[in-house]
């Protein structure tokens, strides 16, 4: 391996058109970067490879849009959503859309003790690309 | 998460004068409209230099911070644009550009600068038009008048916003740049056990004391108490007004007082080395306070609970590095344009105990008269946010509380060791640490 002067966003994206989710595996230590970055911020190794991961993961913490935290284009889109942490099972942790969650549903996941509650990546349009966001898995 | 081990100054730094202008809105006012960047700034310079006894000749060095110099300012070189203006002509400077934590690492690069030896005595100023933009206000290329502003509308100021967040991933995923409004609070009502009516009345009161706080202060923008703004409004509880439809949620938990009032202003100040104060500030007539140390972290917004886990490792390294305990502290500032930010900063220092700091507030301990006094200057609801000079005007509110200046906002214990927790461009976090010297 060596230190590339590589495009990776281009890559993630063009990775999203094709419903893949790529990261970027540290070959040291084995710590997932997702979304996908140069080096390993685990063990600070300079280079990272490419790995798909599955999409497979859990969401943390729920937190509901409001009148500052939505746009528009969010509400045409998606409907029914959540911001929180979510965390893959490859082991990397970020903020992230889930979609399929509204006030009720929050109560529920919260009443039944469900959290952290079990997801999965799906790929959504947006004005000329498509980004990752998540989903919750059927019960 | 990555952590760093930071060490003692080479020597000691402190602070021996502050400026501050009002936070206001500048264009509201005729006295006040046609400011200009050069005046704010060189009048909270020139304020800093007389409260330290000293001139312009005596100063080595001045950093410039600005949160949004191409809205506010129409300049990319801000530091040399105003240079003329203060009496520091062909001397050195530079600008730098943190959004709203700012003005606390513009302490950090300031005791740097001076603890590293190449420079005695440093000038350490910020200003932001957070309400005005250079007129027209059409959009950053046409032409500008000298000296008209026109007031910057919320819709630009909320388009513009996003330019604090990565284009490549945070602003496509959506939610890091959505969680800046109550990913705090969830996570203490998750963490600490409360339910979301007791942290609705935390943040009210955080809201309430701040005001209570501003009240006092002839420096911020807000200064009517909600208990009189409720009585005019027919309410005899001050809560059922907070909870009314007048406060209204704009987030899952956060409420329209909760959140800052931008606005217009500059604040300043001088630091020197300690062991120079005799020779550089001869007439200087009140204590130093000693930068003791800053902690630092950033965390970008993709990171989970950015905010809580940056506080956690900025705070981490001051006490480290200085050996401070929190039971030391007797004064905390934190930059809490979301207001939620007080409360949890406040924990994390160890100010107030973990999962008990919401009672605090809420039985008014942290009003400038309680036992636990948390920005006693009004914070960003009700003193105001003028982004980048933020972080200066609470350390020119914490000197002057450390120095028994404050007259009725004045705190009941003259505060020695007092900690200020900056935070802001998605995310920078700083912890400040001062301590008046004998
Ligand atoms: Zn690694």
């Amino acid at each position: 391996m060596a230190i590339k002067l590589e495009k990776v966003v281009e890559k993630f994206y063009q990775g999203l058109e094709e419903g893949k989710f790529l990261g970027r595996k540290c070959p040291a230590c084995g710590a997932v970067e997702f979304p996908p970055v140069y080096a390993c911020n685990s063990c600070g190794n300079l280079e990272t490879e490419w790995v798909e991961i599955s999409g497979k993961g859990v969401m943390k913490s729920i937190v509901l849009p409001a009148a500052l935290s939505t746009k528009p284009e969010y509400r045409e889109r998606m409907k029914n959503f959540a911001y929180g942490e979510v965390e893959i099972e490859e082991g990397a942790c970020f903020n992230a859309v889930v979609l399929g969650i509204n006030k009720k549903k929050r109560k529920e996941i919260y009443e039944n003790g469900k959290l952290p509650v079990p997801v999965h990546a799906v790929t959504l349009q947006r004005d000329g690309y498509k980004t990752v966001v998540f989903e919750l898995d059927e019960e | 998460m990555n952590q760093t081990t930071t060490h003692k100054y080479a020597r000691s730094v402190s602070i021996i004068g502050v400026g501050c202008t009002p936070f206001m809105y500048t264009v509201d006012n005729p006295e006040t409209n046609g400011l200009t960047e050069g005046e704010m700034y060189g009048y909270a310079a020139l304020k800093a230099m007389e409260d330290a006894g000293i001139t312009a000749k005596d100063v080595d060095f001045y950093f410039h911070g600005c949160a949004s110099t191409l809205n506010g300012m129409n300049y990319l070189t801000p530091n040399v644009q105003i240079a003329n203006w203060f009496g520091m002509k062909g001397k050195a400077s530079i600008h730098h550009s943190e959004a709203c934590c700012t003005g606390y690492l513009a302490i950090e690069q300031a005791v740097n600068a001076v603890a590293s030896g190449k420079y005695n005595c440093v000038l350490t100023g910020c200003v932001e038009f957070g309400d005005s933009t250079p007129s027209p206000a059409d959009n950053v290329e046409t032409p500008k008048h000298p000296y008209k502003r026109d007031k910057m509308t919320m819709e630009k100021f909320l388009a513009t916003t996003s330019w604090l967040y990565d284009r490549t991933y945070a602003r496509a995923m959506m939610a890091p740049i959505e969680l800046i409004y109550d990913d705090a609070a969830e996570d203490y009502v998750r963490t600490r056990g409360i339910s979301a009516q007791e942290m609705d009345d935390t943040l009210n009161w955080m809201a309430i004391n701040n005001r209570r706080n501003a009240a006092k202060n002839p420096l911020a923008i807000e200064r009517t108490e909600f208990a009189d703004i409720a009585k005019e409004k027919g309410f005899d509880d001050v809560m059922d007004y907070m909870r009314s439809p007048y406060n209204p949620k704009m987030g899952d938990f956060l409420r329209m007082e909760g959140v800052e009032r931008k606005c217009d202003g500059a604040a300043a100040c001088i630091v020197c080395a300690t062991e120079m104060i005799p020779e550089i500030a001869k007439n200087l007539n009140h204590k130093p306070i000693e930068v003791l140390g800053v902690g630092c972290s950033a965390l970008e917004a993709t990171n989970p609970h950015f905010e809580i886990r940056a506080t956690e490792e900025a705070v981490r390294q001051v006490y480290a590095q200085t050996g401070v305990k929190p039971e030391e502290l007797d004064l905390f500032y934190a930059n809490d344009f979301i207001i939620t930010s007080h409360l949890i900063a406040a924990e994390i220092a160890g100010y107030l105990p973990w999962g008990e700091g919401w009672k605090y507030i809420c039985e008014g301990r942290t009003a400038y008269d309680g036992d636990k006094p948390i920005n006693t200057n009004g914070g960003r609801t009700s003193f105001g946010h003028a982004h980048a000079a933020s972080g200066l005007a609470d350390v020119y509110e914490a000197c002057l509380q450390m120095r028994g200046e404050c007259g009725e906002r004045q705190v009941k214990k003259l505060p020695k060791t007092t900690m200020l927790r900056g935070y802001g461009g998605a995310q920078n976090i700083a912890a400040v640490l001062l301590r008046t010297i004998d």
